[in-house]
């Protein structure tokens, strides 16, 4: 096991344009579990590749326990790879799929079979092992894969979206597992999805990349709580950030309806502003309180632990989370006020977070 | 980024009422369609199995003729005096021999560089695959004068790796073109997890590449049996002696009876015919499943 460095790494495609991935750094520690979040096209995907040896990079180093692995073949890397498709050999069983890597570094027979037998009790495989992937659920197919990354011991495993094509319960069911027998390996993990749910239940931390570049990397809470930047502020959370323009007016800023948010203080700013509510930083009551902003409901979600209510605040619509027993009626005038460790600023003009 | 695949069942809701509608109407086809469909298949089988009949039936008739008879009495002696008389032991093997190692070379050739044409980029691949293309579509006869020359100075004529050699050359272009299609429909991802695994690219295609493009090389191999077993044109070119003569020579000596073309022994014709068409029927049978999947075009299911 080991742990895994980018340093500075370029990757651009044939064509020139915009780089796939940009002066990406990062660090993934012995034994963690890094998830790289973004959307399609962010160049997670690529940064994962190039970490397989599946693509170089332009420019900057990969190392792997401190070793650089720039121009190394995939096969001398000691990685294990889960691929989206899973990439189970049609033609072999299951007990041969996960046996292959075994077989290519030559280990002895009855190891072999000891190694493939505690997978597949790990696994649950047990009954599958002569089956061929075309005869399994594609709940099957991902341990058989995730079978084949495991039985190798490697010194990293990468992930390529590896829940994405499993139906939304066993996607679930399959993220706690993945998470558990990580935890149990300790094997140092490269996660890479889009899923920003995904990300947040099975990170130690997550990178959030967009357009080839790291926008942001720490714990689920950091990034959580503390995004970086208006993109990461939006991606991450479900329902996203309420992100409105605002005016700064001293120790406040002024949203649309004249809404007044007192600021973090200390926080540095010009005078245009972004404030960034989570919908968990608002507090609805549906009596006027003092210095409560007045709005009008627009619809309500109830999702039954919780309620998500959709609020028009002038041409904003704002999604207020709050307790089930909670249900104005759209139409409804109900009172606004910000939870004063839940307001976070940002630059109007370039989305950097300012931090107070 | 990966690309995820439209939900299937978006294409399943639109393509099911229409295929409901379809079958409807076809659901009781008139006893006129009927009738005339099926006589229009029979029309077309009887064209196709009448030579097969002919065959059939004159290799065992000691007086055949060009035209299609019960034969009076049943007998073995065309086969004898085919092998006694015209050599054709030796036709049968060299034929076989030039046919098997045509076939070897070429699956040999045409998988590396179908799969080299699937998936090394290389600058101007376009006009590499497409001049390759253009080579098939180039007649064999044209070729003749050269070859003939080519194969005197290498010292190839009258030798089985000179029919071989040429046979595998007919047979590059069209299935090179061919095992590219079948290697850019199997998945990347299926390699990649091979090189991951611990293999070089070359043990990737062969462990892995290859069983799944499995087919293709059952069509590629089949194809290339077939077209040196029954290639005439170049043997005649290659070869003017007796022991390197294949089937399809020994046919054209046989249909030339004594020096001329009048006296034509059909029933030796025939009888060469079921021994020329057995291994090729026997080829088939052995790989039909495979054969059809290939020629369906198909790697999946495996």
């Amino acid at each position: 096991m080991a742990n895994v460095e980018f340093e500075r790494v370029t990757k651009r495609f044939d064509g020139g344009g915009r780089a796939a991935v940009s002066d990406l750094s990062l660090d993934v520690a012995d034994g963690e579990l890094l998830v790289v979040l973004g959307p399609s096209g962010c160049g997670k995907t690529t940064a994962l590749r190039m970490l397989a040896g599946l693509e170089e990079p332009d420019a900057g180093d990969i190392r792997i326990g401190g070793e650089s692995v720039v121009g190394w073949e995939p096969k001398d890397r000691d990685i294990a790879l889960v691929f989206q498709q899973y990439a189970l050999y049609p033609h072999l069983s299951v007990r041969d799929n996960i046996l292959y890597p075994l077989k290519v570094q030559r280990i002895g027979k009855t190891d072999r079979m000891e190694r493939v037998r505690r997978v597949a009790d790990l696994l649950g495989l047990g009954a599958l092992l002569d089956r061929r992937p075309a005869q399994l659920s594609g709940g099957e197919q991902q341990r058989v894969a995730l079978g084949r990354a495991i039985v190798r011991q490697p010194q990293a495993f990468l992930m390529d979206e590896p829940l994405s094509n499993l139906d939304a319960k066993l996607r679930t069911q399959t993220r706690t597992e993945i998470k558990g027998l990580q935890r149990q390996l300790g094997v140092t993990t490269f996660f890479v999805t889009h899923d920003q749910a995904e990300a947040m239940t099975l990170a130690d931390r997550i990178a959030v990349m967009s357009a080839g570049e790291l926008q942001q990397i720490g714990t689920p809470d950091q990034v959580y709580d503390h995004p970086a930047n208006r993109f990461v502020a939006e991606f991450i959370g479900s329902p996203p950030m309420n992100l409105l323009p605002a005016e700064r007016v001293g120790d406040a800023a002024i949203v649309a309806g004249g809404w007044r948010i007192p600021v973090p203080v200390g926080a540095a700013s010009g005078a245009s502003v972004t404030v960034g509510l989570r919908p968990e930083a608002i507090r609805l009551a549906e009596t006027p309180a003092p210095d409560a902003q007045p709005a009008e409901v627009y619809l309500i979600e109830p999702l039954g632990s919780e309620v998500i209510v959709n609020v028009k605040l002038g041409d904003h619509l704002i999604r207020v989370r709050t307790k089930p027993e909670v249900r104005p009626e759209p139409g409804q005038t109900v009172y606004l006020a910000a939870e004063p460790g839940g307001v976070r600023l940002f630059d109007a003009a370039t989305g950097e977070a300012l931090l107070g | 980024m990966a690309v995820r695949a439209a939900p299937a069942t978006a294409v399943d809701t639109r393509a099911v009422p229409a295929a409901r509608t379809v079958a409807r109407r076809r659901a009781r086809p008139g006893v006129v369609e009927w009738v005339l469909v099926h006589l229009a298949f029979a029309i077309v089988l009887a064209f196709f199995l009448a030579p097969f009949l002919w065959m059939g039936l004159a290799a065992f008739d000691p007086q055949a003729s060009a035209y299609i008879r019960i034969p009076e009495r049943l007998t073995l002696d065309n086969f004898r005096v085919v092998f006694a008389d015209y050599a054709f032991g030796t036709a049968l093997k060299n034929s076989l021999i030039v046919s098997t190692a045509t076939m070897a070379l070429t699956v040999l050739t045409v998988s590396l560089a179908g799969y080299s044409l699937s998936r090394i980029a290389i600058k101007r691949k376009n006009w590499i695959s497409y001049s390759i293309l253009l080579l098939q579509t180039m007649p064999l006869s044209a070729t003749m004068v050269p070859i003939y020359g080519l194969a005197r100075e290498l010292n190839l004529r009258n030798s089985y790796l000179g029919l071989i050699l040429v046979h595998t050359a007919i047979e590059l272009p069209f299935l090179t073109w061919m095992m590219k299609g079948f290697f850019d429909a199997v998945p990347r991802y299926l390699e990649e997890a091979a090189w991951i695994d611990g293999r070089s690219k070359l043990r990737a295609w062969f462990e892995v590449v290859l069983p799944v493009a499995r087919p293709g090389i059952g069509v590629a191999a089949g194809l290339a049996f077939l077209s040196a077993w029954a290639e005439v044109l170049m043997v005649l070119i290659l070869v003017n002696r007796d022991e390197y003569l294949t089937v399809p020579f020994a046919f054209y000596r046989a249909a030339r009876g004594e020096g001329s073309y009048l006296e034509v022994r059909y029933e030796l014709v025939a009888a060469m015919g079921v021994l020329y068409v057995l291994p090729v029927l026997a080829l088939f049978f052995a790989t039909r499943k495979l054969m059809v999947r290939g020629l369906m075009g198909t790697t999946r299911g495996l």
